[in-house]
């Protein structure tokens, strides 16, 4: 399989990368997700960095609909 | 108004997606959008297993099995996606959307940022047209499915993100914005 992308355009993902995880590290309620047992705590900190709902359920050992429940109560917005 | 045929939408979109109040909306762009089976393990709340039976029973959804064939080159996508530090990670349930796009030629919906960039970074899935939430409430607006406000046009995807929590990167928005006034100009001139 080959990746055709130009070094340009891996500038604009990563900077698009940044800008996304930028906004939901600043939005984030930090006191809500402090306060959250540990599986939770760390699956909204991994959601902040990589925005990959699946995986962060998965962390959290919860379904996808209840994490994205608890993504919204802790004010991180789904960027994309 | 034309309507595009299927679709094929991975779990965290629906689930994104299931909160907006306009959710139907979804079933006027497509004829039939397309869940893979492990969608229904990952919903839990009255209303979104409600708004999916609903669908699944009117024919707007419809459950997807996948082949072993279709769930091997799925694998062999994520296995790229964490070789190429370029391309954020693929997981199964969006690859497997991919690798359906690219098969029967179905728009694939999702909000995962490696699979939406897929078709710009890997040449296989070149021609694969990959939506989220922001094409697709664009598209509903172009064939009148959705109703521009004219005077306001980002309003309908402030909309949006008041009901999901979910923020359309700024170019992007932007770039639709723009072409909601098109519309809303071409319209003028029509009428």
């Amino acid at each position: 399989m080959t990746a055709p992308g130009s070094s340009a355009q891996d500038k604009l993902v990563l900077a698009s990368e940044d800008e996304a995880r930028e906004l939901r590290r600043k939005m984030a309620d930090w006191g809500f997700i402090e306060s959250q047992p540990p599986r939770i705590r760390e699956a909204l900190k991994y959601y902040i960095e990589k925005g990959d709902l699946y995986v962060a359920s998965r962390i959290a050992g919860v379904t996808v609909e209840e994490f994205n429940e608890l993504r919204i109560r802790a004010r991180i917005p789904n960027v994309a | 108004m034309s309507r595009e045929i299927f679709a094929i939408a991975d779990t965290c979109f629906l689930i994104d997606w299931s909160r907006y109040r306009r959710r139907d909306t979804l079933f006027r762009v497509f004829r039939v959008v397309f869940v893979p089976e492990n969608v229904l393990a990952e919903v839990r709340s009255e209303s979104t297993i409600a708004w999916i039976s609903r669908g699944l029973a009117e024919d707007r959804l419809s459950l997807y099995t996948p082949t072993r064939d279709e769930l091997e080159e799925a694998r062999m996508l994520v296995e790229e996606s964490r070789l190429q530090p370029r391309i954020p990670s693929i997981d199964l349930p969006e690859a497997l959307c991919l690798v359906v796009g690219r098969r029967r030629g179905y728009v694939v919906l999702t909000e995962n940022r490696g699979a939406l960039l897929a078709p710009l970074m890997l040449s296989e899935y070149r021609g694969v047209r990959v939506w989220r939430a922001l094409e697709i409430i664009l598209e509903a607006a172009r064939i009148g499915a959705l109703d521009v406000d004219c005077g306001d046009p980002e309003s309908i995807f402030r909309e949006y993100s008041s009901d999901t929590l979910h923020i359309f990167p700024r170019r992007a928005l932007e770039s639709a914005v723009e072409e909601l006034g098109r519309i809303c100009r071409e319209r003028r001139r029509g009428s």
